[in-house]
């Protein structure tokens, strides 16, 4: 069995956000950089069914050269190959445009199953998942807690709302776009860094596969035109001054809702 | 001058509440361009449903019947988009960002070969361009999102319009959709299963978020918080999925949704989807080191500090008060 994962990677959670000079996106200068959290549970529910000795498990990402580095912390997971998208012409692609370039690795490679994550923790819009299995003509769901393959079909719950789940059958070849919590994530063992650089490592063009022209800024139906904080609406009276102040506050108010 | 489609969706035998709420930008929208709205309806058996709705501003809509339609299948779904589409020759398609919606919705723009903005909370029209917002990086920013093309999938968030409350006139078209095979089958919907613990009954609840910083120090410093306030705790999803605590303590939309008369949020950010879990609570206190966080939109009384200065701080103090 074949398995592709595909990678994003975002802002680490805990930089911090400046925008950028044209207000269109954060300033990425010298801030830290990490596999997106979602996409680390699609990887980790990969590496299992590698580890129970039935599949080769190769990661894909779109960006820049920092990029690199998070197919290469794949690879020290477990990961049996890497191929990263590194063209600048795959630069301000929308949604649509990173299914195109993850469609065209994925007919290259022709894997029985794709994990991803379910979205990123950046743009947030768990867009390219559904619309990667669309341009693939396979079935996918989203939002799955849990998976279970056997003979050709994959048994998925997807988590909806309040906490039920709704279970749903997929032929195989097809897509899981995964939710957060499914399973815990391993870490790169040292012996795993160590084999990662061994490891086939590939760079395309977005001419390797075939769509110059067809994504990036220039192909992408829709854009940021800004970004910025959310307006302050009626936002919380802060109380500050000394722990004991705040504290005095907050024991005040708590009375005064008569719950003392 | 806009056709937009609504995309319904049925639970339960009605139409989501949601379904109105994109209503009301829907006619918004054909408003503002001199367009007009055409709706969706799909199911099996759900002729009355797609009647009422064109009456209550879902204008013409397209019904779509069918087995494969009876239950959500996010393939089955796509298809009867492209095909109302097709029919409606509409340029924006709104769907309403359900666990169904996300599913479905930019598969139907990938088939479309449209433009896709996910879980917009406001879309305006003004002066021939129409205009998209949603929020990026969890909630911490928002951005402004124009389309260069001649068709728009969006779907909008839930909650974040007031539901249409006019009428419209329209009738109902039945819409003929060449389902043909499925990958996906639908199995059931198995219910959550009983909650341990049943935040819903709590008159104070204290949530702490990553912040908190490790599993011992919600022992440590958050349930005693509660206890001191006859309350109970909760977390947000990221404790509970780093395996800090069981599910049941998770407060937002894939967790309880609790409404208790205060709730106090540690260290908690404030991710959309905690948002929504807590945010018809009675009264908010947020203490969080970020100024920023998005849980300050929602509290009423905020403290920008570390939780783990303040909160073993207020506990002692309350139990002080309380003698």
């Amino acid at each position: 069995m074949k398995i592709m994962v595909c990678l994003k990677q975002v802002p680490h959670q805990d930089a911090r956000l400046d925008i950028n000079a044209d207000g269109t996106w954060i300033q990425e200068d010298n801030i830290k950089f990490e596999i997106n959290s979602y996409d680390t549970y699609a990887l980790e529910e990969a590496l299992r069914t590698k580890d129970a000795g039935e599949a080769d498990v190769f990661v894909v990402s779109i960006g820049p050269d920092r990029v690199g580095q998070a197919l290469r912390t794949a690879l020290g997971m477990g990961a049996d190959r890497a191929i990263h998208v590194n063209d600048d012409e795959a630069n301000g692609s929308d949604s649509l445009g990173l299914a195109k370039i993850l469609a065209a690795v994925a007919k290259q490679e022709n894997p029985d199953l794709i994990f991803m994550g379910l979205m990123s923790d950046d743009d947030n819009s768990a867009a390219v998942a559904p619309m990667l299995a669309q341009l693939l003509d396979i079935p996918h769901t989203t939002a799955a807690v849990k998976v279970e393959r056997s003979n050709g079909t994959v048994t998925c719950d997807r988590e909806i709302e309040g906490g039920a789940h709704e279970v749903v059958e997929l032929t195989a070849p097809c897509l899981i776009a995964v939710q957060t919590g499914l399973n815990q994530v391993r870490y790169a063992s040292l012996k795993g860094i160590m084999a990662a650089k061994k490891k086939p490592f590939d760079v395309k063009s977005v001419a390797d596969l075939g769509l110059s022209g067809q994504v990036g800024t220039g192909a992408a139906k829709v854009k940021i035109d800004r970004i910025a904080p959310p307006l302050k609406g009626d936002t919380a009276e802060i109380l500050s001054g000394s722990t004991a102040e705040v504290v005095a506050g907050l024991v005040s108010k708590i009375k005064e809702l008569g719950l003392l | 001058m806009s056709t937009v489609l609504i995309v319904t969706e049925i639970q339960n035998g009605s139409l989501r509440e949601a379904c109105y709420e994109v209503a009301s930008l829907a006619q918004q929208i054909a408003a503002a361009t001199g367009g007009s709205v055409k709706s969706l309806v799909m199911g099996q058996g759900v002729a009355a449903l797609a009647d009422e709705f064109s009456k209550k501003g879902g204008g013409d809509v397209f019904l779509a019947e069918g087995d494969a339609l009876a239950n959500h299948n996010a393939e089955a779904e796509s298809k009867a988009i492209v095909a109302a589409v097709e029919a409606s020759g509409a340029d924006l398609v709104l769907i309403p960002s359900t666990p169904s919606g996300w599913d479905t919705a930019p598969r139907a723009a990938a088939a479309l070969d449209a433009g896709f903005v996910s879980e917009c909370f406001d879309i305006t029209a003004e002066g021939g361009s129409i205009t998209y917002k949603r929020r990026v990086f969890n909630g911490k920013l928002e951005a402004t999102i124009s389309a260069s093309c001649d068709k728009v999938v969006a779907s909008v968030q839930t909650g974040a319009t007031t539901p249409f409350e006019g009428s419209s006139e329209g009738s109902v078209r039945k819409l003929d959709v060449s389902i043909g095979d499925l990958g996906t089958k639908f199995v059931e919907v198995k219910q959550a299963e009983s909650k341990g613990v049943d935040l819903s009954k709590a008159d104070v609840i204290v949530s702490g978020g990553r912040g908190v910083g490790t599993p011992e120090k919600f022992l440590e410093v958050i349930q005693p918080l509660a206890d001191a306030l006859g309350g109970a705790m909760g977390a947000s999803r990221p404790v509970v999925d780093a395996g800090w605590l069981p599910h049941e303590y998770q407060v937002g939309s894939s967790g309880q949704v609790v409404q208790p008369k205060l709730y106090i949020a540690c260290g908690i950010s404030g991710a959309i989807q905690h948002l929504v879990g807590m945010k018809t609570s009675n009264y908010i206190i947020a203490i969080n080191k970020d100024p920023d966080a998005p849980i300050f939109e929602v509290a009423n009384l905020g403290v920008v500090a570390d939780l783990l200065e303040i909160v073993p701080a207020l506990t002692e103090a309350l139990t002080a008060a309380k003698g």
